[in-house]
């Protein structure tokens, strides 16, 4: 608790103390505002860079820096000067909020990431649930934004989003259900922690596997991105968005990308364990970033599922999978097999 | 940095917004935003599982009611055209006045039934870890009030269903 200062000479003192605090650290630098917006910019650096190396271009070069990496910044600054065609029928109230209250729920589930075993914001004990609330709000927001657009891509898409999410949202956080008994808590601390030993990739393979999968359907990243199906829907349920607003759109997406790499990070991957010759936080960047690579590639790869068979697979193989697996860990955990990890 | 707020405050805010958005949801001309409001009072109801110390309740209420039940509700909407549902929103005047003697009937013998049982309202005292068989009778003991007003929501709600789903022949 920081004292209010009383005299003039006290104010820097005061702003010093405020902003040298722990919470003003981890809220607003490191696994706070900043690096949330640096990572989140830097991966769509990364995204473009990537795919433009795998179909064999050279992507972004010219905006400075090695590889053109500023061309966030350049694309930021774009935008924003850009004009912000709202259209004639929209729901206008709406049509500008949800945007702004989708980066806030994309935001919201990292105050209880575990970046390192003292860098996380609010250590929560149900903070698998936390996120699992949050995320569960995305679709009817996407589906809400879509309505305000009052076009029929938007509506089109949106409606392919929300049926999309929902069938995936089910198999992934079941799948979920098994790091939990193995961890035997929801505390994302405690669930990082529980892997010194083993990461949970191991004996939750198929969790993995299963969750992976249906966070890149969440995602709507290829081959799951039939709500924003170009050829299609010109850019699905964001397709009226333009200039800041689309800017504001985009980073709750990538911010979203960031949320699902981290969250596989802590529950299958680790978390901030590695070697110790880097620090905690760097490792569990490090491994977000490997799976963010892993959740792109496919983008550069795939060709776009069939709807139907979309529904199919999220409903009829990756849920009867997941409730499977939840079988197995029950198994493992009972025949002590995971004994020697001290599980 | 200490962030915690006197539990009174809580307790108002999380009721203003609550009832706010309840009776906005059911004032809305649009239906859309009807929605939006049920799941603004759905997060303020979990705003009040927060301060009961009772968070997995919370998560689970925001989880299941407005990731699930409001989608719903919002499936409902869009795949409804729009006028029929503007045809059905505007009640004839006698009948909210109507509901809002009811209400008021229900609210003051309510309250009176409180003032009765005075003391044998329930208790902040945490139950403990309770054996399933002693759900009734602490309910029905410790908690008669809150059960009471619990029933006649849920009969309200069912014979509201009833009256909606009536085909007028």
């Amino acid at each position: 608790m920081v004292n209010l200062p009383t005299t003039p000479a006290g104010i820097l003192p005061f702003i010093v103390a405020i902003v040298t605090s722990h919470t003003f650290i981890t809220l607003v630098i490191f696994p706070g505002f900043i690096h949330l917006m640096v990572v989140v910019m830097f991966l769509t650096w990364y995204e473009r860079k990537l795919l433009a190396r795998i179909q064999l271009r050279i992507g972004p070069l010219y905006a400075g820096g090695p590889g053109g990496i500023l061309q966030p910044i350049a694309d930021g600054v774009k935008l924003i000067f850009k004009e912000v065609m709202i259209p004639y029928t929209a729901d206008k109230p709406l049509f500008l909020g949800i945007p702004l209250a989708l980066v806030f729920l994309g935001a919201l589930p990292f105050a209880v990431i575990p970046f390192g075993q003292h860098w996380v914001i609010a250590n929560l004990d149900v903070g698998l649930v936390f996120v699992f609330a949050v995320t569960s709000l995305f679709p009817s927001m996407v589906l809400i934004f879509a309505w305000a657009s009052n076009s029929k891509y938007p509506f089109l898409g949106g409606l392919r989003s929300l049926f999309q999410q929902v069938a995936y949202e089910i198999p992934m956080w079941v799948s979920a259900l098994s790091v939990v008994m193995l961890a035997e808590s929801f505390n994302l601390v405690q669930i990082v922690s529980a892997q010194q030993k083993i990461w949970f990739i191991g004996p939750a393979f198929i969790s993995f596997a299963v969750f992976f999968i249906a966070s890149m359907a969440e995602l709507e990243r290829l081959p799951f991105d039939l709500p924003e199906a170009e050829p299609e829907l010109v850019a699905g349920w964001f397709t009226e968005s333009s200039g800041a607003l689309f800017m504001v759109i985009f980073l709750a997406l990538y911010m979203k990308l960031y949320l699902m790499s981290s969250l596989i990070t802590v529950l299958f991957l680790g978390g901030w364990w590695g070697p110790a010759f880097l620090p905690q936080p760097v490792w569990f960047i490090l491994k977000a970033l490997i799976v963010a690579t892993f959740i792109i590639i496919p983008r550069g790869v795939y060709a776009r599922l069939r709807v139907d068979l979309l529904i199919k697979v999220g409903w009829t193989r990756l849920l009867i999978v997941a409730l499977a697996n939840v079988f197995i860990t029950v198994v493992l955990l009972r025949t002590g097999i995971l004994s020697p990890w001290g599980l | 940095m200490d962030l915690s707020v006197p539990p009174d405050i809580t307790f108002v805010v999380l009721t203003a917004i609550t009832l706010v958005a309840a009776i906005m949801a059911l004032q809305a001309k649009e239906l859309i935003y009807g929605a939006i409001s049920l799941a603004v009072s759905f997060i303020g109801i979990a705003g009040f599982f927060v301060s009961l110390d009772a968070p997995y309740l919370a998560m689970l209420q925001i989880a299941v009611y407005v990731g699930a039940v409001v989608v719903l509700i919002l499936f409902t909407i869009m795949l409804v055209s729009r006028e029929e549902v503007d045809k059905d929103l505007t009640g004839e005047t006698g009948e909210s006045a109507a509901g809002l003697w009811l209400a008021g009937l229900l609210a003051v013998s309510i309250a009176g039934i409180a003032a009765l049982a005075g003391p044998n309202l329930p208790s902040t005292a945490p139950v403990g870890n309770l054996p399933i068989s002693q759900l009734g009778p602490v309910l029905a003991g410790s908690y008669p009030v809150p059960l009471l007003i619990l029933a006649l929501l849920l009969s309200g709600a069912l014979l509201g269903a009833l009256v909606l789903a009536k085909v007028d022949r």
